[in-house]
């Protein structure tokens, strides 16, 4: 599903040039749940703006299902984001002033076809906010907006989710509905990858990669049989 | 990219940031009411100059030759006529030129009494040869116009124009075979000319008796030149090779030898025509470059608060640029956006400057003056308008990077 082979990423800032990533090389298989940790700065976010197609490496390469991603150019980026990358993000990223409804319809516009009303309404019922359609992202609750996120990030059905720190706003129990659902994703098949700081959310994913001061300082299956979740975070 | 589903999108925002939308609207607005509202009054006026000049002259494959020299232009008077132009002139332009069709002759007079019982009258009295009505395309509504025997046999017959039939004969008398005393001598009423309404200064064209040139002059007037002669031209496109045939022509007939002065003028309907139609053109194009003015001043604003909503809306653009907009797509659905903007802005532009052309026009007791092509042209210029001005803040959108947009 993805390979990535000694991939930096480095920013100029000044005179200095920040290294976010100093040669990251790893493969994730498909249907996989993985969650990257790592301190903060040590570039988890760079990864994964990478692996969805929003950022480039400054050298390496890196394939996603056997494209060469590093050489695409802008519109076939666009279009592997928007039929193969779900993203949910730790601010929801919502436009504020748009139905829920509205909001989930967006990766539609950007595809072929038409936009589907009756499919985002399904996807908007999935994450159970089959209600809501017509209220405006600003009016609903942290969680609500995340799983409205998490509707949109699946209504292309994409095989691959990217998820930044997603129970990063949220409370406890806001935060476990949002794990089940990935959670769900997951059991479809779909390929997920996480950036957490939460123990009990790592303990969703099979597999940790650790980054520290961009490389990867381990790579492990995670052991805990399913998830521990208590109430405390 | 599907710019129906764009444009679905550049419709939402638009209608989601209501106070910027009318912000940028604004300029529009003015610019495009005030320069709908210029070119409908400029066309309009420009319309009702070229309908007034046409009924003074009737057709414009003709051109006049009146007496009196030097280089006057524009429309010759009638009265004070100086004796150089004579009958003999006119047959010689008719058989003489193959550049002319027909010649019309007339003589005037004016403040020559004409009366009916006890009701009098002092129409403009004109003596016009026969072949008056086709070069003038004139109309007789009732009744008849006198012909070629008659003119030759000096008949005492007139026709009247609708003006003089309602004061000689103002209780709907039937005027025809009716006899009116010109200057004391008596004509009969054969027929009644159509009206033409109001010449370009304003007067009524309407208030006249026409008789048979050669009764005016011999009876009447008792003079062998003439007011004017109506030239009608074998081809209206080359009105100046008339112009110069019949100048030459006359020069010779009257012994004139540049720099002696003419004892005539020719003017030709046709360039006048042009240059009044010009005059009123220059102050059309003042009048639109003002609108002008406003409008790239509206644009300008739509393409800085653009600028502005283009670094407010980052977060928006990562978010679509994640869900798949392609750079070209942020460009389309921006420049969409301030193509409604703009276009609306026409829109609401068209219609108060209509309406406010409406207002007036009412308040003055104007003729209205509905002419759509400005109004099509200014919504048309407000929706190249938003394409322009909004290119570049949608190209700025597009140069977004989406990864550093959705870091929060
Ligand atoms: N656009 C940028 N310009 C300059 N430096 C950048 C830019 N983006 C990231 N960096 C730097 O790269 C390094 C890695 O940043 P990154 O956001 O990937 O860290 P992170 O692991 O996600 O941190 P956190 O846990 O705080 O979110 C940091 O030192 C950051 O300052
Ligand atoms: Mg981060």
């Amino acid at each position: 599903m993805i390979e990535m082979e000694n991939v930096t990423r480095l920013y100029p800032r000044g005179q200095e040039i920040i290294e976010a990533l100093r040669g990251v090389s790893f493969r994730v298989l498909p249907g996989e749940f993985a969650c990257v940790r790592g301190a903060s700065g040590s570039g988890k976010s760079t990864l994964l703006n990478i692996l969805g197609c929003l950022d480039r490496p400054t050298s390496g390469t890196y394939r996603l299902e056997c494209d060469n991603v590093s050489q695409c150019s802008d519109r076939q980026l666009s279009a592997i984001r928007n039929r193969k990358i779900g993203f949910i993000f730790q601010s929801f990223n919502l436009l504020p002033r748009t139905t829920a409804l509205e909001n989930v319809e967006i990766p539609m516009v950007y595809r072929d076809g038409r936009v589907d009303r009756r499919r985002a309404l399904r996807a908007l019922d999935r994450v159970g906010l089959g209600g809501r359609a017509s209220h405006f992202a600003a009016e609903l609750s942290g969680g609500e907006q995340q799983r409205v996120a998490v509707a949109r990030a699946l209504i292309n059905d994409p095989a691959l989710i990217l998820a930044d720190e997603p129970t990063g706003n949220l409370d406890a129990a806001a935060g476990r509905d949002v794990m089940r659902l990935l959670q769900d994703l997951n059991r479809e098949g779909r390929t997920i990858l996480l950036v957490t700081h939460d123990d009990a959310v790592a303990s969703y994913a099979s597999r940790e990669l650790l980054l520290a001061d961009g490389r990867i300082a381990s790579d492990r299956a995670a052991f805990t049989s399913g998830p521990a979740m208590g109430g405390s975070r | 990219m599907n710019p129906g589903k764009l444009a679905t999108q550049a419709a939402r925002s638009m209608r989601r940031y209501p106070l910027r939308t009318s912000l940028m609207m604004a300029g529009i607005v003015a610019g495009i009411a005030s320069l709908a509202a210029l070119a409908s009054i400029g066309e309009a006026t420009k319309r009702e100059t070229m309908r007034r000049f046409k009924n003074m002259i009737g057709t414009f494959d003709t051109i006049m030759v009146r007496p009196g020299g030097g280089r006057s232009r524009g429309m010759p008077t009638l009265v004070n006529v100086p004796p150089t132009l004579r009958f003999d002139d006119a047959r010689a332009i008719a058989t003489n030129l193959p550049e002319i069709k027909a010649v019309a002759e007339m003589q005037s007079a004016f403040d020559i009494d004409v009366k009916y019982r006890d009701r009098a009258a002092s129409p403009a009295v004109f003596g016009v040869s026969a072949n008056w009505l086709s070069l003038r395309s004139d109309e007789v509504e009732q009744g008849a116009f006198f012909s070629e025997e008659q003119d030759q046999s000096l008949a005492r017959v007139a026709v009247i124009g609708p003006e003089l039939r309602k004061s000689l004969f103002p209780d709907d008398d039937e005027p025809l075979g009716k006899t009116i005393r010109i200057a004391e001598v008596p004509f009969q009423v054969i027929g009644v000319l159509h009206g033409r309404g109001a010449g370009p200064a304003g007067g009524s064209l309407d208030n006249l008796a026409l008789i048979p040139v050669n009764t005016a002059s011999r009876r009447l007037f008792n003079r062998d030149y003439v007011t004017m002669l109506i030239a009608q031209l074998k081809d209206p496109s080359r009105s100046e090779d008339a112009v110069a045939a019949v100048t030459a022509l006359l020069r010779e007939r009257h012994h004139i030898r540049p720099p002696a002065l003419d004892d005539f003028a020719v003017t030709n309907p046709a360039a006048v025509m042009a240059r009044v139609t010009q005059a009123s053109g220059t102050l059309e194009k003042i009048l639109t470059g003002v609108a002008v003015m406003a409008l790239m001043v509206g644009g300008i604003v739509i393409m800085s608060l653009m600028s502005i909503a283009v670094s407010e809306r980052r977060s928006e653009i990562g978010i679509r640029r994640a869900a798949g907009a392609s750079r070209g797509d942020i460009v389309m659905q921006f420049t969409l956006e301030a193509a409604f903007v703009s276009l609306s802005g026409g829109l609401l532009g068209v219609i108060i400057g209509w309406g406010g052309l409406e207002a007036a026009t009412r308040l003055q007791k104007l003729p209205p003056v509905f002419v759509w092509q400005p109004l099509g042209v200014s919504l048309l210029l407000s929706l190249a308008i938003g394409l322009a001005f909004g290119g570049y803040p949608a190209w700025k959108a597009s140069r977004v990077d989406p990864a550093q947009a959705l870091r929060s």
